[in-house]
């Protein structure tokens, strides 16, 4: 009888281990929140994972997404500062989340004053001209670049945006100079390639595809550390002989201040989790993303270098940074 | 056509925007104008509040060498009807974050009907809540749109 | 001809039941959503998303246009009953819409946008299907320098949507710009007139200044006066419900003006269906015998930017099927609904997936005439809705127009903004200044700077680029035109009164 009790002791105790171990579970619907209206690319990629997790059957409870559009970003996480110590309230974070709080004396949250969770996805890009444009090569650019400074453009975003910064930062390596033009919208940039008012554009390769397909771009080098599976021809930067690093356009989360560790852990096991799933696997692999998962401390490293790295670029390029 | 009257306002709202011109040039001045890749962020705003001082200085002039001597004067009661309306509609929108759109709606609907229209009070209690609630039936409940919460929770 | 025996195919696709169903759900739910001020497809479409994953994809896509080319139907309720621009591309509706309402004509202005709707709309879907390709191509060949051409001579409309003094009506428009330049440069990431406020980094929104200076202006001014308790006659009988044969054929070039210049304007990258409603409009104010009238209820002020804003949808619809290159918001959603099914929109699309693509198009012809039926019945309902008391409407109209802005973005701080706008409205109409130039400067403002910025990038400085290209050269001396038609006719009365005293 006694060993019995002592079992059932045993058993209760290793229960109660258990049950403590679960520690936090959300008890009510996650928000997850994005700082684009619907259709924008946070959007659609927040409204895919939400999916996922209901597939895969990841969380106990429904995640939603709180669309928090303005401010560039900056209204985003003035949201997310003012559910401190919210367990139930995450916010995907973009490079626009990193950058604006550079440049933009009014947007006084960095992403230092919320809590780092984890980091889910690079994004590569690749450097297209059009198909008959007389280039073979990126160095072929630069030359032509070179020989005739300021005469060749390139389509983009705004100045901050990593189109720009993958300029700035080949034009310090190589010396070589071009000019940048800022297009509001991704339509407008390819339609200024392919309408031939610019020479050349820096791409997400799932907007390239198709184009490429078609016969109407070519791509010169990739701006990833390795190559892409769809792009087995085109070399990455490094490859091409161009010693720029690879500044990646990431996508993470992060939680309200104030957060007890207990709950950063179980959402950055939770994230962990979810890129293990064969929906994110597939979902990347579709859009040509990076698997670029960081835990909650690798990621504020990441920021820190980043925002350092970003800070010196920008510098470099003539542009007011204000943090 | 020109306007027979000589309305007062014409010089307020002329010095008013010749302000606003200047001021928008200050600022422009302060941003780089033309820069080494093409104009800056100060060019065009330079030179659209330099039209506004251009045009408003006209305007004033304008009005100052109109010698007609017919004014218009300025009508205090409408007036004070329409920005008493727009003070209740300002209070409203406070309202929100506390009371939320429901109730703060409600309460704006009642005012306007029983003050400003000086309908008996039945009537304003009645569109006003009738008005209310089928905003939070049609929208809130029937279409999904969010309406602004207070701390009731609707 | 292979055109006809693909549209074949094509209503072979769409008229089976299951996809016909689908064509409803969409031109219905798109009708109800355009209605609603603020909510509008590109929102509506991504919420949709989720639930289309498991029908087969011609269903879904039929009824996520059916929703895009709904919606424009529906935003012309609200811009002529109350005033409230449903969506942007409604602004230009309030104009002569409201005014046609105040004189109880509501039902021939709601009448009369629903049939210039449905005809624009069609000759949009016929022209996706002609003549697509090339337009594509020529819309390619349109760069900065035509934008801001294009957008030059919109802004020089300002003259014609004049009124009385030319000059407020210039200074309005200015204020306009000033608004539109609220932000974040592009170029420079330059924070402008941002007065230290985080929201204000991303811009003001057009739909928040549009409701706040065209319907809470006119309550505002309305309330001025207590005595009137129905405003609005709204007369009986069917027949006054309806536009007449006169009506009708008043807006004979409307028809032609509004399907040509919202198709060409909506196949370009840059332009959208406010800039083709505005052109539209301001082309049938040039033309028409009745011009001074324009903005008083001119039933042909409604019909060109209706028709403008609905054939706009086929004109968007031709670079993003035929280069894959999104021109809107709400093209960028279906872009990434068609990404998402596994369909890659580029220039191989219509090729590789012809049942999808016709499908489509047969779906569209289809969906106009179930708007047209859908549409024309109501037009006599929603014409009841002002026989409410004015204690009633105003207030609803408030109340819509809060949570139209609201809808948005969920920003009280939109709403302080709307509470601003409603008062320089009311200040701009004691005063006399015409608010349509404020809404045009601001519409045009920031795409006219950024194209002038633009033009000079790529010609490294050099003006001349704006005048050296031909299509660009065309458009802007027809905007210094436009501009000088009032001044020829103001030189002309001078000399004649100065004839007359001297």
């Amino acid at each position: 009888m006694k060993s019995a009790s002592n079992l059932i002791a045993l058993l209760a105790l290793l229960c109660a281990q258990l049950s403590f171990a679960e520690g936090f579970k959300p008890a009510r619907t996650v928000d997850l929140v994005v700082h684009t209206g619907p259709g924008g690319g946070s959007d659609v990629l927040a409204r895919a994972m939400a999916v996922m997790v209901e597939k895969e059957k990841l969380l106990p409870v429904r995640l939603q997404v709180v669309n928090k559009p303005g401010g560039n970003g900056a209204v985003a996480a003035a949201h997310l500062a003012e559910k401190k110590a919210d367990p139930n309230t995450l916010g995907l974070f973009t490079g626009v989340w990193l950058q604006t709080p550079l440049v933009s004396a009014e947007a006084k949250l960095t992403l230092r004053d919320l809590t780092p969770i984890a980091r889910l996805v690079l994004e590569p890009a690749v450097i297209a001209v059009k198909a008959d444009a007389p280039y073979k090569t990126l160095a072929e650019f630069i030359e032509a670049a070179k020989k005739n400074p300021g005469q060749l453009k390139q389509s983009g975003g705004s100045n901050t945006s990593r189109d720009n910064v993958v300029r700035q930062l080949l034009q310090k390596s190589t010396g070589a100079r071009w000019a940048f033009i800022s297009f509001p919208g991704g339509g407008e940039r390819i339609a200024a390639l392919l309408g031939g008012h610019v020479d050349i554009m820096v791409i997400e390769p799932e907007e390239a595809g198709e184009h490429i397909r078609a016969g109407n771009m070519r791509v010169l080098a990739q701006v990833s550390e390795k190559r892409l599976a769809k792009f087995p021809e085109a070399p990455t930067l490094k490859e091409a002989g161009f010693d720029v690093p690879v500044v990646p356009q990431v996508r993470g989360v992060v939680a309200p201040p104030g957060i007890p560790k207990e709950n950063v852990e179980f959402w950055q096991d939770f994230f962990r989790r979810l890129t293990r799933t064969p929906s994110w696997q597939k979902y990347i692999a579709d859009n040509q993303f990076e698997d670029g998962y960081q835990n909650a401390a690798d990621l504020a490293k990441f920021y820190d270098e980043f925002t350092d790295r970003m800070r010196e670029i920008l510098k470099d390029a003539g542009i007011k940074t204000v943090r | 056509m020109e306007d027979e009257t000589r309305k007062s306002g014409d010089l307020w709202s002329g010095v008013a925007l010749a302000a606003l011109g200047l001021y928008i040039i200050v600022q422009a001045r302060q941003w780089e104008y033309l820069g080494p890749d093409g104009p800056g962020p100060g060019f065009f705003p330079f030179w659209y509040g330099a039209a506004m001082l251009g045009l408003s200085a006209l305007l004033i002039v304008s009005h100052l060498r109109r010698v007609s001597a017919r004014r218009s004067p300025i009508e205090w009661v409408k007036l004070g009807r329409a920005l008493s309306t727009w003070f209740a509609l300002a209070v409203s929108v406070a309202l929100f974050k506390p009371l939320g759109f429901v109730i703060s709606f409600s309460l704006l609907t009642y005012f306007i009907v029983a003050v400003m229209y000086r309908r008996p009070l039945k009537t304003a209690a009645l569109v006003a809540v009738a008005s209310a609630a089928g905003f939070y039936l049609v929208f809130d409940r029937a279409l999904g749109v969010p309406l602004p919460a207070g701390v009731l929770g609707f | 001809m292979e055109i006809v025996a693909g549209l074949l195919n094509g209503f072979a696709v769409a008229l089976e039941p299951a996809n016909l169903l689908w064509c409803f759900v969409g031109v219905l739910l798109g009708t109800v959503v355009g209605i609603l001020p603020g909510l509008g497809p590109p929102a509506t479409i991504a919420m949709l998303l989720p639930l289309t994953f498991n029908m087969n994809p011609a269903g879904a896509i039929i009824m996520l246009a059916g929703i895009y080319y709904g919606a424009k139907y529906g935003g012309s309720t609200t811009s002529i009953l109350m005033n409230v621009p449903g969506e942007s591309a409604s602004v230009v509706t309030c104009l002569d819409g409201y005014q046609m309402a105040r004189k109880g004509r509501a039902g021939p202005a709601l009448g009369i946008a629903a049939i210039a709707s449905f005809v624009a709309g069609t000759v949009g879907v016929l022209g996706l299907m002609l003549v697509a390709p090339p337009i594509a191509r020529f819309a390619l060949s349109f760069s900065s320098p035509e934008y801001f051409a294009l957008m030059s001579l919109g802004l020089a409309l300002v003259v014609l949507l004049a009124g009385r003094s030319i000059v407020k009506a210039l200074l309005a428009a200015l204020v306009g710009l000033w608004i539109a330049s609220v932000g974040t440069d592009l170029f420079s990431s330059t924070s402008r007139f941002t007065f230290g406020q985080m929201e204000l980094l991303s811009g003001i929104d057009f739909v928040v200044v549009a409701i706040g200076v065209f319907a809470l202006a006119e309550v505002l001014a309305n309330m001025e006066a207590r005595e009137e308790t129905r405003l609005l006659p709204v007369p009986k009988g069917l027949k006054n419900l309806l536009p007449t044969m006169q009506d009708l054929k008043d807006c004979r070039f409307a028809f032609v003006n509004g399907s040509v210049i919202g198709f060409l304007v909506g196949a370009l990258p840059g332009g959208g269906s406010t800039i083709a409603s505005f052109l539209s409009y301001g082309l049938e104010k040039a033309v028409s015998p009745r011009r001074e009238q324009f903005g008083t209820g001119v039933i042909e002020g409604v019909a060109a930017p209706e028709g403008a804003n609905n054939s706009e949808t086929g004109g968007a619809l031709v670079p993003l099927l035929t280069l894959g290159i999104p021109g809107s918001g709400t093209t960028a959603i279906l872009l990434a609904a068609l990404v998402l099914w596994g369909f890659k929109p580029g220039p191989l699309f219509i090729p590789e997936h012809p049942a999808l693509f016709w499908g489509l198009v047969a779906s569209m012809y289809i969906g106009n005439v179930m708007l047209l039926i859908l549409n024309l019945p109501l037009v006599p309902l929603f014409a009841q809705v002002l026989r409410m008391p004015v204690y009633v409407l105003y207030p609803l109209i408030l109340g819509v127009s809060m949570v139209g802005v609201y809808s948005v973005s969920g920003s009280m701080f939109d709403l302080l903004l709307l509470m601003v706008f409603g008062l320089l409205g009311y200040l701009m109409r004691k005063l006399d200044y015409p608010s349509a130039p404020l809404i045009l400067g601001l519409a045009l403002g920031a795409g006219m700077e950024r194209a002038l910025r633009q033009s000079l990038m790529m010609s490294e400085g050099k003006l001349s680029i704006l005048v050296s290209r031909p299509i660009s050269a065309v458009m802007l001396s027809l905007a210094v035109l436009v501009l000088l038609i009032p001044m020829f006719g103001k030189l002309n009365a001078w000399r004649l009164r100065a004839l007359e005293q001297g």
